[in-house]
């Protein structure tokens, strides 16, 4: 039909003539997709853009800035099962009336607290770190071997509410297993937030981080690599 | 156009090349869906650099959910099914759980009832020295600091004399119903003796005071074990003798280290 159509008027298609940028066009386009997917996916997809940064509202406008911060609580102080089991144990009320029965006792930011505390019904903390439910996390082992929570959690001590700052990826936690002396510190200085290898110890952190890895008897890579090391 | 054979060779400066070779420019149309695209191009990348740098109130979306999202509960994880919203039951009112089976006076209560022979009434009876699991040594004494620094501090202050941050705060604040802490190296002026010390405060009665907290203390049994209330209770008899030791105190060999 089509060739019909070309005999009838006798003239042949003639494309245009910028229909000669078509080839070039389509192989540049083609060089920039190279590079433009790759990088739309390999940012866009990465645990820094999906899973970083969530900062979820809590139900009470509670602050580590203040608490830990200034007021320099301990966090073991209310996470009181970190150095003892996997799960680091959000407070319960009562920890929260130890003070708050005798300071802003009538403060409308406390209401939920006070209410919680006369019911006996939990506060409903939002979860902010959440690792997939097959990965096993144990923090009794991180925090007792000297991995201080500020490498894992960043400077809570200054959030008013708290973010999550570190992707929490497996290439993540491998980083860090496979040359664990990149973050060493001594046992009783994990809770420290502004800890620092020079002033504090006097020496840089690989020199200090292999020395405690021998101290601490951490295994060597093999076994923190080892795929049942975490998935169990 | 007449034919090349006709001319002399051009020099092919830039102008004629566009000319000749470059062809004339797109028509508009396709110059705008360029732009169009171009800018579209943009947009993915903008936004990837606004996740990375910015918070959000949206939980992360996890990409392949095989398992991840798996339907049990974790540790203190909300469930819909029970009526006050925890997945974890609380133990049946009455249940003993085995760490919190105490059958050990000493250990676990730090007193025991005895029996006044004259009035045939029960009275308490604290135990004046550390229970036997707990070792007094190097160990314990760092344990006890540990713990002390982490729970009682905060009140207490480092040093035990009732001066720790939060006192600082309330006080600054003007809290009405704030009641300062003990100082806990205070000499009691009537007896020149430590009111909190080992005679008058016998080890076992501040034991007690650290479980269950006294008049406007609150207590400290739920969070801390009982090993460690021990440890504290001989961190403080450390600080009492430490805040009020003089240089007799002192190893004579030792002296020359102090500054
Ligand atoms: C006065 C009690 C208190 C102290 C002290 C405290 N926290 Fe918290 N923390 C909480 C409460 C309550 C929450 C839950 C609400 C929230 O996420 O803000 C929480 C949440 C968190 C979370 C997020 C948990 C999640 O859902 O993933 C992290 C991480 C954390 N705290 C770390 C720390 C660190 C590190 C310190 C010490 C610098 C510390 N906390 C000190 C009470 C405390
Ligand atoms: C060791 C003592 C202590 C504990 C434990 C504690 N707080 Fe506080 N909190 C304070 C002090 C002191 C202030 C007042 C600080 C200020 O305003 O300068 C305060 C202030 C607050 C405020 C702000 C009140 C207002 O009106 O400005 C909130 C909200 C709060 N706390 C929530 C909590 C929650 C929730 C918990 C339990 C997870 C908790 N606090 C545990 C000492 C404590
Ligand atoms: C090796 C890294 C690492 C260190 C060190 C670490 N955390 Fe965590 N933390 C995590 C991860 C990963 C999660 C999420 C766990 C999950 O989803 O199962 C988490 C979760 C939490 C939670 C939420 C409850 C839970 O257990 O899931 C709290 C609270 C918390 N951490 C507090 C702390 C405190 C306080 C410290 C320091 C004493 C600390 N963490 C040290 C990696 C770490
Ligand atoms: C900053 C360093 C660091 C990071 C980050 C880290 N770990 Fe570890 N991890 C350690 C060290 C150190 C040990 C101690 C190994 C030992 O002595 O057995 C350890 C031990 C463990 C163990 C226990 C192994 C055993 O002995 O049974 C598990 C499970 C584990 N890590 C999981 C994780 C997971 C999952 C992540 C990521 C969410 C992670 N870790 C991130 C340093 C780290
Ligand atoms: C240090 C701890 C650790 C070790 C060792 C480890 N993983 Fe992982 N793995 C993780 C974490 C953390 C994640 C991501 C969880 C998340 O996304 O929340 C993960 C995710 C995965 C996933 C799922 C990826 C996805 O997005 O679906 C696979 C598959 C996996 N790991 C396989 C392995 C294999 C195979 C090995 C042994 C070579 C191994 N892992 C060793 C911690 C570890
Ligand atoms: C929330 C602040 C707070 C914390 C934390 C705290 N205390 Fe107290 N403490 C007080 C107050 C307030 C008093 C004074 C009670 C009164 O006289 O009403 C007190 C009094 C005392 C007394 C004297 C009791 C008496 O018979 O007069 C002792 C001993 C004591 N505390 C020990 C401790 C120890 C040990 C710890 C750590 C486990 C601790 N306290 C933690 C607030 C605190």
């Amino acid at each position: 039909m089509g060739r019909a159509a070309i005999s009838s008027t006798n003239s042949q298609f003639v494309f245009p003539r910028w229909a000669n940028y078509l080839l070039p066009g389509l192989l540049l386009a083609l060089a920039v997709a190279v590079i433009y997917v790759p990088v739309v996916v390999g940012y866009g997809l990465a645990p820094q853009a999906l899973a970083v940064g969530y900062r979820p509202i809590q139900p009470v406008p509670y602050s580590h800035a203040l608490h830990a911060g200034e007021l320099g609580i301990d966090c073991r102080y209310c996470h009181n099962t970190v150095d003892k089991a996997p799960f680091a144990a959000l407070p319960p009320t009562q920890t929260c009336m130890n003070c708050h029965s005798m300071i802003k006792t009538d403060s409308p930011k406390l209401a939920l607290v006070r209410q919680s505390y006369a019911t006996g019904m939990p506060i409903h903390w939002i979860r902010v770190h959440d690792l997939a439910g097959y990965v096993y996390f144990n923090h009794a082992i991180h925090v007792n071997k000297g991995i201080g929570c500020v490498t894992c959690h960043g400077r809570v001590d200054k959030m008013d509410v708290v973010a999550q700052v570190k992707p929490l990826s497996m290439g993540w936690c491998l980083d860090c297993h496979r040359a664990p002396e990149k973050y060493l510190r001594p046992r009783d200085q994990v809770t420290n937030m502004t800890w620092d290898p020079v002033a504090d110890a006097g020496k840089d952190q690989l020199t200090l981080g292999l020395e405690l890895k021998r101290k601490y008897n951490i295994p060597d890579a093999t076994f923190m690599t080892s795929c049942s090391t975490c998935h169990r | 156009m007449s034919g090349y054979q006709d001319e002399k060779l051009p020099i092919p400066t830039p102008r004629r090349l566009k000319k000749e070779f470059l062809l004339p420019g797109l028509p508009s149309p396709a110059k705008r869906i360029l732009a169009i695209l171009a800018a579209l191009a943009l947009v993915p990348l903008v936004l990837i650099w606004h996740a990375r740098v910015s918070y959000t109130t949206e939980p992360r979306i996890q990409l392949m959910q095989d398992m991840g999202v798996q339907p049990r509960y974790g540790p203190q994880a909300p469930s819909p099914v029970y009526a006050d919203g925890r997945a974890m039951r609380l133990p049946v009112a009455g249940t003993v759980a085995r760490e919190t089976y105490a059958p050990d006076d000493h250990f676990d209560r730090g007193y025991r009832l005895v029996k006044d022979p004259k009035t045939g009434q029960w009275k308490v009876d604290f135990f004046t020295d550390l229970p036997p699991q707990v070792a007094m040594s190097h160990w314990t004494l760092n344990r006890g600091r540990t713990v002390f620094n982490i729970y009682c501090a905060v009140c207490h202050g480092l040093d035990a004399r009732g001066d720790g941050m939060i006192n600082q705060r309330a006080t600054e604040l003007q809290e009405p119903k704030w009641i300062p802490p003990a100082n806990l190296t205070q000499i009691d002026p009537q007896t020149g003796q430590l009111q909190f010390g080992p005679q008058e405060y016998p080890d076992g009665k501040l034991f007690n005071t650290i479980t269950h907290g006294i008049r406007n203390m609150p207590a400290y049994g739920p969070q801390i074990e009982t090993a460690d209330r021990w440890a504290v209770v001989a961190y403080v008899r450390a600080l009492q003798l430490a805040q009020h030791a003089t240089l007799d105190d002192v190893p004579s060999e030792q002296r020359g280290n102090l500054r």
